[in-house]
């Protein structure tokens, strides 16, 4: 997806991944996504050095567990598309 | 669930991308930090004031659109207002963003378009935030103010 950006690209890493979009404040992105029946989690959580460390001013974070299905990432993709064509970040 | 649309207005998208009275004023005697640790949104408040009336006001900081069209707008009221004005409007924006069923009232402009906020609990905050940096300002409070 243009103008997305994960956070934290360990190989090993837990089902967690924190995210950045282009022109699109995490906040703006968690209210959107909550709109679209996606819960995720926004802001610094509890971790503002590690948000300096990145130079991000907050990120966005999905969780994933062994329950979730393949509709539910789609559901998080189309969400986050529908954040960026309404901040007009998309065509 | 309520429309996504009613906070999202054309406006505050307007005021996001282009925020007015964005920088550092030179001029101004009374400044105020707010900044909102959990959610990283942080501006400063920048107030030129002269026989009781705000003969200046600018902003810098960033945030989520909502923080910045807020402050933005905020701005844009609040020049050329008295002391006396500029309280009455952050009762006024205060009653509107987070009483739930208060009219909202005819007289604030712009700043109307920032109502409905009220059905965003979590968004609340975001919206307030410049207009509690602005009361810090006036009362010459130093530490910085957070609306979390």
């Amino acid at each position: 997806m243009p103008g997305l950006r994960i956070i934290g690209t360990a190989r090993a890493k837990a089902g967690v991944f924190s995210f950045v979009v282009d022109g699109i404040h995490a906040h703006d992105l968690g209210t959107i996504l909550d709109h679209e029946g996606v819960a995720i989690r926004a802001g610094h959580h509890c971790a503002m050095p590690l948000m300096e460390r990145y130079g991000v001013a907050a990120t966005a974070r999905a969780s994933f567990a062994a329950y979730n299905t393949c509709e539910e990432v789609d559901a998080l993709f189309n969400g986050i598309e529908r954040a960026r064509k309404l901040f007009g970040r998309a065509n | 669930m309520s429309d996504l649309r009613e906070l999202y207005q054309e406006v505050i998208f307007d005021h996001n991308r282009r925020p007015r009275n964005f920088g550092k004023l030179a001029s101004a005697n009374r400044t105020a930090e707010g900044f909102n640790a959990l959610c990283g949104d942080r501006l400063t408040l920048y107030l030129e004031i002269a026989d009781d009336k705000i003969q200046n006001v600018m902003f810098e900081g960033s945030g989520c659109a909502i923080s910045t069209a807020s402050a933005s707008l905020l701005t844009e009221t609040l020049k050329g207002k008295s002391l006396k004005e500029a309280e009455a409007l952050f009762q006024s924006f205060h009653k509107m963003v987070t009483e739930d069923d208060a009219p909202v009232p005819e007289d604030m402009g712009k700043l109307t378009v920032l109502a409905g906020v009220r059905e965003f609990p979590a968004r609340v905050k975001c919206a307030t935030l410049s207009w509690h940096t602005l009361q810090a300002a006036l009362h010459g409070e130093h530490a910085p103010v957070s609306t979390e």
